[in-house]
């Protein structure tokens, strides 16, 4: 760059009126050529404002934990309240049993015995049933006896 | 929006955020908590950060205003501001050491008033388009270009002085 142009591009940058592209190559030109005397000073002037440049924060970034609003704290927690509870209602149930599962244990056993009183009971109806019978088949005996005398009767009568 | 989506869109920023803080509130400790507390304020409005085209303007527009606010709430508890510009302990001072000359224009870049002081650090330090200056400082372009012409007349008229000095 000829030194012509570096002195308007001066004039321009002081003015305010450079481009962005223009004040790149004022900053190129001092970083990188030995320059005319009475320029000496704009060295520095561009060697200071890119050493601006470089300082940076130091300091880790601390942001809230996931700040998810309460709200969803609070569902976390009821659904772990949840959960520890389901599991500590099946450690104390008795024998690993729930309590629906020894009801239903229950209402069989007893179940069980109602059937066998039951089916006791029917067993002693069926003897006098037998009884019966026998007495029944005596009564047809005599009702034959009583036929055949009949029979003879009649004959008789003829 | 997430954490890590949230850091993504800012974390490019930090350093520009620190620089421009550290460029009005001067002292590097400061211009960390301001960094930090913008941070905050731009992760619990997260949500209003997506309907902004441009986050970056708006996270530097942010860290303008707060660090004036500071500025200003010292000066009005009478606190007078230290200037302890070079007493930092930063990794700036340590490249710069020995180098007078580009130390001075930092030095100098303090002495400014604040808004000269602003607009010259995101022109001729980070070299936004004025548009974007104007965006992020509030101020139309007009005044942007008065105001860096000013600032950059009165670095050089220093430095001229001080190279002067220097030499004679």
């Amino acid at each position: 760059m000829e030194l012509a142009n570096i002195e308007s591009l001066l004039e321009d940058y002081f003015e305010g009126n450079t481009t962005l592209e223009q004040e790149a190559i004022l900053r190129t030109y001092f970083a990188n050529e030995e320059v005319a005397d009475h320029l000496a000073p704009y060295k520095n002037l561009f060697a200071g404002l890119s050493m601006a440049k470089q300082e940076v924060s130091q300091r880790e970034l601390v942001l809230p934990e996931t700040a998810k609003s309460s709200r969803g704290m609070w569902y976390s927690i009821a659904a772990s309240l949840a959960i520890v509870l389901t599991v500590a209602g099946f450690m104390f149930s008795n024998s690993g049993m729930s309590q629906d599962e020894q009801d239903a244990l229950m209402a069989l056993n007893k179940t069980k015995e109602t059937m066998l009183m039951f089916s006791d009971n029917l067993n002693k109806g069926t003897e006098p049933m037998f009884l019966l019978s026998e007495n029944f088949t005596k009564g047809t005996d005599a009702l034959v006896a009583i036929n055949e005398i009949t029979l003879t009767t009649n004959k008789v009568l003829k | 929006m997430q954490q890590k989506e949230f850091l993504e869109i800012i974390l490019p920023v930090k350093d520009k955020l620190f620089r421009l803080a550290r460029r009005i509130l001067v002292s590097t400790d400061e211009a960390e908590d301001a960094v930090q507390e913008v941070f905050l304020k731009l992760w619990k409005g997260k949500d209003n950060m997506e309907k902004y085209k441009n986050p970056e303007a708006f996270a530097m527009t942010m860290t303008k205003n707060y660090c004036l606010d500071r500025l200003k709430s010292k000066q009005a508890s009478n606190l007078k501001i230290v200037h302890n510009n070079f007493h930092h302990t930063d990794n700036i001072e340590r490249t710069v050491e020995g180098n007078e000359g580009v130390e001075m224009v930092l030095k100098l870049m303090e002495t400014l008033p604040e808004k000269q002081r602003m607009i010259m650090q995101l022109r001729d330090v980070e070299q936004f388009e004025f548009a974007e200056i104007s965006e992020m400082l509030e101020i139309n372009e007009t005044a942007i270009r008065v105001g860096l012409s000013r600032a950059r007349k009165t670095i050089r008229e220093q430095l001229i002085k001080q190279y002067n000095y220097g030499i004679s």
